[in-house]
């Protein structure tokens, strides 16, 4: 992220946090504008062609959907699966950490397009039987995906967990606290805010990761853009400087997605600070 | 030694071990036999497919590791740039002209990293493909597929390495290289001998990381048709019809190769832990 | 108030009480000294069963305490805690960790642990900044706070774990006054400490541990002035500024 660059705030060794967000946002605005006309004239395309858009605009507009539908899907399931196994990761109890030890190795061992592409092979085979639709294979891929994001959160809410200095659960039990109650009341609340942070990164991480689903055919963003590619060299009065027009509006949309999750979770940890509290890294 | 009490624990965890052994021992099993347990695996094939997926993973070894290099060398200099604190503007129509330019630079190296943080490695490939699609038409398309795939992993891996680099050197920078220059180390000298040392130290556990990052993003790749290792294994699935052995080997050897240098990084990481000093938060190459 | 019968207690092979008998009448304020690994941060867990003995008996108010059918949040209740390291719970206010323990454990309402939390934050002179954050307080005021934090739940004793050790000189006076003034109202409690003034001040009888036995036992005045063993000379003096 840009540093905020006011000489005002190294003098006082604090950043002014207001003025140099404001700072900030118009710094990336005008930069990012001054970027896109430089880039449309050094590859000689335009972001704003109006043939292009009429054909192309209905598939972007079904595109975003479909990729913030499973968005939709994934993060909720990704977080509530990792938060428990970053609990049980966390457990004394060897037999309840090491299955999830090595849950996260695997997955966070694989790339995740392999899991993807297999997860739509066996999960259609498997489950056939019981569920129909073309839909199926997409679906159980976006819960692969889940299942792949999860280890990799798991280990952010394990470290939340792990943050919280063991001192203050003694003290709690010394009040008489039973162990759900220290968890609840003391490690909860600052293990959630600890984490803010990187599950903000984490959650960019599957929006852009949602984007692998059209490897399997999936008509999410990328997979309608694909498809379109198609039309580029078929229909007639197409230009090939489409694709460039295209792919730089795709990649503005899933640019403003992640800038948006992030913002929204650093918004979070801004609203829940509390003095002390220092962050956790994974 | 001991008492009751300690016995009982002691035979808790033996029993908890055990337990953890069999449980997940148990579990993969259990998964193992469900996906290939009613078909076996074809050994066979196994054997004689073989060199294919080393081919395979050959193209993705060497795909990483063109990319990291030279992305290592993108990835320095502009967490270099970026590492820098504000400079303070020398008066005069030169010093603004100074400060601009630096500024300039530096936000350009801002949004570069951003860029390619905020968007899908996916659409980063298909981009730099479609640019030289239209630019350089008359290549051989395999040729290009290359060079744009390289072109993509090595711009993704120098955004999310110059991060590393930045964090390595602020974490050092601080007060070092005014100590320094109080022995009598000029601002050179003292980044040279002082800062730069310990941030190289600093760095070689993400840098490692992302070397491992990189090696799983190469699999995509695959969208411009270069036939790495996760292609084998699609082709395979699909075209050969056998999707277990396939997966079993694709997997085993991502798995072969990540696993054991996360366990060697970690391990360093704790080995060698000055309390106060490492890099946090230093995000690396996912998809 | 407090009694402990030959307790012993291992950490794998390591012997860390090697049979410990202490009582402690109601009312009394007991010091512990000892050098470091002599267990007696260990001896304090033993008695509220943050850790358990592997041999001997505790009983508090009478009442036989470390048997493994015992209801240990209930133990916990009648023993209050103060740490070296002071513990507090770094997302609560002051008030709001003086607040939770009887919320949470004891079921008080709301209004009522709250009028309870301001009663004693004032208690402990920090009436001004119930709604300070830990990280907003010095370390003299965050310990106040932990002394009325296990205050808040009515403990029939306290025990206090080395609680100056950590702070910067200039914060110890503050919270041994609290303690003494805690003791001067009738509170049982057992502190280990090296604080000679406050022992002095404050404690009728001082107990010196050593590898796990208690060494000697007596007067402040005896154990400063005319100790009877080698080892209890040696450390004396070698704390006595």
């Amino acid at each position: 992220m840009a540093t905020a660059e006011a000489s005002v705030a190294d003098v006082r060794g604090h950043p002014i946090v207001r003025r140099a967000s404001l700072i900030r946002v118009i710094e990336a605005v005008i930069g990012a504008s001054i970027f896109l006309v430089l880039l449309q004239i050094l590859l000689n395309f335009s972001l704003l062609d109006p043939e292009f858009w009429r054909r192309y605009g209905g598939s972007f507009e079904t595109g975003i959907g479909t990729t913030l539908r499973f968005v939709a899907i994934i993060l909720p399931l990704s977080a509530v699966l990792g938060f428990f196994l970053g609990w049980l990761r966390i457990s004394r109890f060897r037999s309840l950490s090491w299955p999830v030890a090595v849950y996260v190795d695997f997955f966070r061992g694989i790339p995740p397009i392999v899991i993807v592409i297999y997860a739509s092979i066996f999960g259609a085979a498997l489950l056939q039987a019981r569920f129909t639709g073309k839909d199926l294979a997409w679906n159980v891929a976006a819960v692969a995906l889940a299942l792949h994001s999860a280890a990799y959160q798991s280990e952010i809410f394990r470290a939340g967990f792990q943050s919280v200095p063991r001192g203050q659960i003694e003290a709690a039990q010394a009040l008489g606290m039973r162990p759900t109650q220290a968890m609840y009341n003391v490690v909860l609340p600052q293990a959630l805010r600890l984490s803010l942070p990187p599950l903000g990164n984490e959650f960019a991480v599957v929006i852009k990761d949602t984007s692998l689903l059209a490897a399997i055919g999936t008509l999410d963003l990328f997979g309608v853009s694909q498809d379109f590619i198609q039309a580029v060299f078929l229909q007639p009065g197409a230009s090939v400087y489409w694709l460039l027009t295209m792919w730089t509006a795709v990649a503005l949309v899933y640019f403003a997605m992640t800038t948006a999750v992030t913002q929204v979770l650093l918004f979070l940890e801004r609203k829940f600070h509390v003095r002390g509290l220092e962050g956790v890294s994974v | 030694m001991g008492s009751l009490e300690d016995l009982r624990r002691q035979r808790t965890r033996t029993f908890d071990t055990i337990a953890a052994v069999v449980l997940t021992i148990g579990i993969v099993g259990v998964l193992l036999e469900v996906l290939v347990g009613r078909y076996g695996l074809n050994w066979t094939y196994i054997a004689s497919a073989w060199p294919t997926y080393l081919r395979g993973a050959w193209v993705t070894f060497y795909v990483t590791t063109v990319s990291y290099i030279v992305g290592m060398g993108i990835g320095f200099i502009i967490g270099w740039a970026r590492a820098a604190r504000v400079s303070v503007r020398k008066p005069g129509a030169q010093g603004a002209a100074v400060f601009g330019v630096k500024y300039t630079l530096r936000r350009m190296g801002d949004g570069y990293v951003a860029a390619i943080r905020g968007t899908p490695l996916f659409v980063q490939i298909v981009f730099v493909s479609s640019v030289l699609v239209i630019r350089f038409s008359s290549l051989d398309p395999n040729q290009l597929a290359l060079i744009a795939g390289l072109v993509a992993l090595t711009a993704n891996t120098g955004g999310y390495q110059s991060e590393i680099f930045r964090a390595g050197i602020q974490t050092v920078h601080t007060g070092q290289v005014e100590a320094a220059r109080a022995i009598g180390f000029s601002r050179w000298k003292a980044m040279r001998h002082v800062v730069l040392p310990q941030a190289l130290r600093l760095v070689i556990p993400p840098l490692t990381n992302e070397y491992i990052g990189l090696l799983k993003a190469s699999s995509l790749l695959l969208v411009i048709g270069i036939v790495e290792l996760t292609e084998i294994g699609r082709r395979e699935a699909f075209f050969q019809g056998k999707p277990f052995e396939s997966f079993a080997i694709v997997t085993g050897l991502y798995l072969l190769i990540t696993v054991p240098v996360s366990k060697i990084v970690e391990y360093i990481e704790r080995r060698l832990r000055v309390p106060g000093l490492g890099i946090q938060a230093a995000p690396t190459t996912r998809v | 108030m407090i009694r402990v019968e030959d307790v012993h207690k291992y950490f794998g092979t390591l012997h860390v009480l090697r049979g410990i008998s202490l009582d402690v009448s109601k009312g009394e304020a007991l010091v512990i000294i000892g050098p470091s690994g002599s267990g007696k941060s260990t001896l304090l867990r033993c008695i509220n069963l943050l850790v358990e003995p592997d041999a001997g008996r505790v009983f508090i108010d009478g009442v036989h305490v470390n048997r493994h059918d015992i209801n240990r949040e209930w133990v916990r209740q009648q023993v209050g805690m103060v740490f070296q390291s002071f513990n507090l719970f770094t997302h609560l206010t002051a008030l709001e960790n003086v607040m939770l323990g009887p919320i949470r454990v004891k079921g008080v309402s709301r209004e009522q642990a709250e009028d309870k939390a301001k009663q004693l934050l004032a208690r402990v002179g920090l009436a001004a900044k119930a709604n300070a954050y830990p990280a907003e307080l010095s370390g003299g005021q965050q310990q106040r706070v932990a002394i009325a934090r296990a205050l808040a739940m009515d403990p029939k004793a306290m025990l206090f774990d080395e609680p100056t050790s950590a702070l910067d000189p200039e914060y110890i006076r503050e919270v041994l006054d609290a303690m003494t003034a805690l003791a001067r109202d009738g509170m049982t409690m057992i502190v280990v400490t090296h604080e000679m003034g406050f022992a002095s001040n404050v404690a009728k009888r001082i107990v010196f541990m050593d590898g796990g036995v208690i060494l000697e036992e007596g007067h402040p005045q005896e154990i400063f002035e005319h100790p009877k063993q080698e080892r209890t000379r040696a450390f004396v003096s070698k704390i006595l500024r």
